[in-house]
């Protein structure tokens, strides 16, 4: 089953938002934004930009009719600036223009006065001064205190990670257009239907049900679509006030500069083991560095929170964690959502102990992996763990002990080239950690003709999400794939739908789907049993498009069953509704089931480094990864390649760089993501076999974001190579880009 | 600003035009000519998602000006298949899975036609020399790379005769 829109996308029919035909009247939106990281609005005066050529107007927070708020989850974020300046980037008015160009001049007559205050952009500092999203948040289990006094080895550190551009091709962008009875269509690039509806119509001050939002496709979004909803609120906000289409792209560079990234962690680590490499005892506090508003940042270190543990079993653990107020731009949702910061630091904490204590690193990983019937900190006791399988079957494939030896080797014979190989396990939470979010809703409606339209909350970003969902559809009704036709997401369709997101979207909507589609076949073999004058409808079945009476084909077409059962009044149209069962998370003992099932894998990644330029190259990765029973193993092994090669980019050359004042000094042409050249040749996937999972659709794993905290590994293996070098200096934050190789070895 | 007066052949159909002499070829494409298959996705030259095919070459929509390509012969994905027939590299990219948001799928596509085009049977050095100035976000490039490979020998270089 290829992704529905691919036969599109080869010949570019397929509409993104900026390839819609445009509408008569159309007018653009161009934000004018904070010039400073804090301070505080003296005087704004946008006489002369409204007065300016071809400008049909200049809003500021005075004239939103209903709550100047975007705030995802702390309503701490105001659409349009009001009087407080929180980062550079930051909206305080909206310029409309007959064109871009004129609404980017107009910009320029805007007069802002500011009085600026004192940023800070290190989270520990802000930390240190009380600049806190939320609470601190702790958790406790066993008794690190007592369980170190046992340890063999106890050994902390500390470690950065830094921030990664999401870099969709689609930039950030809306269409918003007004309809009759004051209504308003807005079609948009976002990940968050129900949430973006919902500010609309908040800020708008008007009833939901008088915007329909509607998302066909995204070009990329990788959660950066997530929160934030400014650039989709000012085109509707403004359609709604001038009565007229409205328009608002972002500009690349813009979109880099005032988007959030991942978030930037610095981690404080101790941890002990025993004399035999048993991990007892785990201490890590995470100072998230979130930007000048919560945004989503809080779900994000929540879930940093929940695997701080990574992929092993420690008994005694205690966790801090706490999202910092600096004065950049609002970070949010990045595939992953918080879990690669955390793998890291567990990570880099053992790697840092086999170092010190000498005991050997893979050995250290496999036999704290976690097992069945181990519990994770927060009282979630494990069943069906995959991880070790994982493992051993990498381990088969590759000879983990004989990859490593063969690195060695080459170091032996070459001084000026080191060679190294790291392993990464992976295990991963599949559920949104906010229970509430764990929901999802379908339409199924059957044509007279036997054709039928799927509508979900799901949003298709190029994960395939539609064709997975498509797929169920058509296996739940008994018809073949291309009767089957997924609609746009649409409000007017599915309200308030989740964010498709935490790799959650064929999970929750699938199942919805497959509820709609199985209640639909009930009401046809109700009506079947009639016609065939049979009184069981367990008897009827419909496979490959024909009815089954006793599994012997009938003859009796589902065209002929839609149409039969139209003409006997049979309602064709089906909604439905999935919430995932028994995942909830008491917020203040910390503890719960947060999650549904874990996703697990393994992987080795190889490297060269030139130790003389400092440049390396990733010689290959070999991955074992845990889908489940695959819904499209094509569509999996896309997502998987995709994550993996995500997560290398974050470890080793996606570096962003903010100036003294807080400005953004990275743009398009100085951040650069994987191309071609660097992504590794021997690039092997084996999905793992006879996997099953009874917690998600027809036993189905999810696959989003679990495959990218395999890339990790690639930081691992580059630093291996150069304790082979060097070990006396400590070891470099991530990103491990050429520039710290270079520096590291020469420095 | 005074216009200038350009003939231009788009997929094989002849335009004349009137246009602003700092218009991008990218905005010739898709604002006058409605082809928006050629996509938008840095504005400098990074990333190659406006990639068209002129003179055979494979070139930077967003880099070059309209003014600069009269006379000359344009091809973009529009073009690239045979009515509803689709290239044997749409086919491959289809058949090995190489798409996923489909952003950059036009400008990888016409990368690589124009490479067979020119090498009709290149070696994998050579394809991803030929598209390593196609960023993909959303792939490995691995399948990306397979379907070019695949196209290689099926390509006899029909489609450029025919537009």
């Amino acid at each position: 089953m290829k992704n529905t829109d691919m036969k599109m996308h080869v010949r570019g029919r397929s509409l993104f938002i900026d390839d819609i035909p445009t509408p008569a009247n159309l007018l653009h939106a161009v934000l004018f934004t904070s010039p400073v990281a804090k301070g505080t609005i003296k005087r704004l005066d946008v006489a002369a930009a409204r007065k300016a050529k071809n400008v049909a107007a200049v809003f500021t927070h005075l004239d939103v009719p209903g709550k100047n708020q975007i705030g995802h989850i702390i309503e701490d974020q105001p659409f349009l600036a009001e009087d407080e300046l929180m980062y550079i980037g930051q909206p305080i008015a909206l310029v409309v223009a007959e064109t871009r160009r004129a609404a980017r001049a107009a910009c320029k007559l805007i007069e802002l006065e500011v009085e600026p205050g004192e940023p800070v952009f290190d989270p520990r500092e802000a930390y240190r001064r009380g600049l806190i999203h939320g609470k601190k948040r702790i958790q406790v289990s066993g008794d690190t205190e007592q369980a170190f006094k046992e340890c063999r080895h106890v050994i902390e550190g500390s470690t950065a990670s830094g921030p990664q551009e999401h870099y969709y091709f689609e930039t950030h962008r809306a269409l918003a257009l007004p309809v009759e009875d004051d209504t308003l269509k807005v079609i948009a690039s976002s990940q968050s239907p129900g949430a973006y509806h919902h500010h609309i119509a908040e800020i708008l001050d008007i009833p939901q049900h008088k915007i329909e939002l509607e998302i066909r496709r995204m070009g990329g979004a990788f959660g950066g679509k997530e929160s934030t909803a400014v650039w989709v609120v000012a085109p509707a906000f403004a359609a709604r006030l001038l009565d007229r289409p409205v328009k608002l792209i972002l500009d690349r560079n813009d979109d880099i500069a005032t988007s959030g990234k991942r978030h930037a962690y610095v981690f404080d680590y101790k941890i002990g083991l025993d004399a035999e490499g048993h991990i007892l005892a785990y201490e890590v506090d995470f100072y998230q560095q979130a930007g000048g508003c919560a945004d989503i940042s809080l779900p994000v270190l929540g879930r940093s929170f929940l695997h701080s543990t990574s992929a092993y079993n420690i008994p005694n653990v205690k966790i801090t964690a706490v999202s910092c107020k600096t004065n950049v731009p609002p970070n949010n949702a990045f595939r992953g959502f918080g879990v690669p910061q955390a793998v890291f630091s567990m990570e880099a904490a053992l790697f840092h102990a086999a170092e010190e204590t000498g005991l050997d690193l893979e050995e250290i990983k496999f036999k704290n992996l976690l097992r069945d019937g181990d519990t994770l900190p927060y009282g979630m006791r494990l069943e069906q763990t995959d991880g070790v399988r994982c493992w051993e079957t990498l381990d088969k494939r590759v000879d983990i002990k004989k990859k490593l030896e063969e690195c060695e080797q080459f170091n032996r014979e070459h001084d000026d080239r080191k060679r190294a190989a790291a392993v990464q396990p992976v295990c991963f939470g599949i559920s949104f950690t906010q229970t509430t979010l764990n929901q999802a809703g379908c339409l199924v409606n059957i044509y007279l003709d036997g054709s039928v339209a799927v509508s979900t909350g799901a949003v298709e970003m190029g994960q395939g999400v539609y064709s997975k969902i498509a797929l169920i559809a058509a296996d739940a009704l008994g018809i073949p794939n291309h009767r089957v036709r997924m609609e746009a997401t649409n409000t007017t369709r599915v309200p308030n739908a989740s964010p498709t997101s935490a790799s959650t979207g064929a999970d929750l909507n699938g199942m919805a789907t497959q509820y709609a589609c199985r209640e639909l076949v009930e009401r046809l073999k109700a009506f079947a049993i009639t016609r065939f004058k049979h009184d069981n409808p367990r008897d009827i079945s419909i496979q490959d498009g024909e009815v089954h009476l006793m599994s012997a084909r009938t003859g009796y077409t589902w065209e002929e069953l839609i149409r039969d059962a139209y003409s006997a009044r049979v309602d064709l149209s089906c909604h439905a509704f999935y919430a995932t069962p028994g995942v909830y998370l008491d917020p203040v003992k910390e503890k719960g089931r947060p999650y549904a099932y874990y996703a697990y894998g393994a992987s080795l990644t190889e490297v060269e480094v030139d130790c003389l330029r400092g440049t390396y190259e990733i010689l290959g990765i070999d991955i074992v990864h845990d889908v489940g029973k695959s819904l499209s193993p094509e569509i999996d092994r896309g997502q998987i390649e995709g994550g993996v090669i995500q997560g290398i980019g974050w470890a080793t050359i996606e570096q962003i760089r903010y100036g003294d004042d807080g400005r953004m000094l990275t743009a398009v042409n100085s951040y650069k993501i994987p191309d071609l050249k660097f992504v590794p040749k021997r690039f092997n996937i084996h999905i793992l076999e006879n996997a099953s999972n009874p917690y998600a659709v027809c036993n189905s794993k999810a696959v989003g974001e679990p495959p990218y905290i395999h890339g990790i590994g690639s930081y691992f293996a580059i630093l291996r190579a150069l304790r082979s070098v060097r070990k006396d200096k400590p070891a470099p934050s991530l990103p491990l880009t050429p520039e710290k190789v270079f520096m590291y070895l020469h420095g | 600003m005074k216009k200038i007066k350009l003939d231009i052949t788009v997929n094989g159909v002849k335009h004349s035009l009137k246009v602003d002499p700092n218009l991008r070829l990218l905005d010739l494409l898709r604002e006058e000519l409605d082809l928006t298959g050629t996509k938008e996705g840095c504005g400098i030259g990074e990333c190659g998602a406006c990639t068209v095919i002129l003179d055979g070459k494979a070139v930077n929509s967003c880099l070059i000006l309209a003014g600069q390509c009269a006379g000359r012969e344009i091809v973009t994905i529009e073009g690239l298949s045979d009515g509803e027939k689709l290239h044997p590299l749409q086919q491959a990219f289809l058949d090995h899975g190489a798409v996923q948001c489909g952003f950059c799928t036009p400008g990888m596509i016409l990368s690589a036609a124009a490479l067979l085009h020119a090498n009709p049977a290149p070696t994998e050095d050579e394809i991803r020399v030929a598209i390593s100035g196609n960023l993909c976000r959303c792939t490995g490039y691995t399948q990306i790379v397979e379907a070019v490979q695949a196209a290689a020998g099926k390509d006899k270089g029909d489609w450029w005769l025919q537009i």
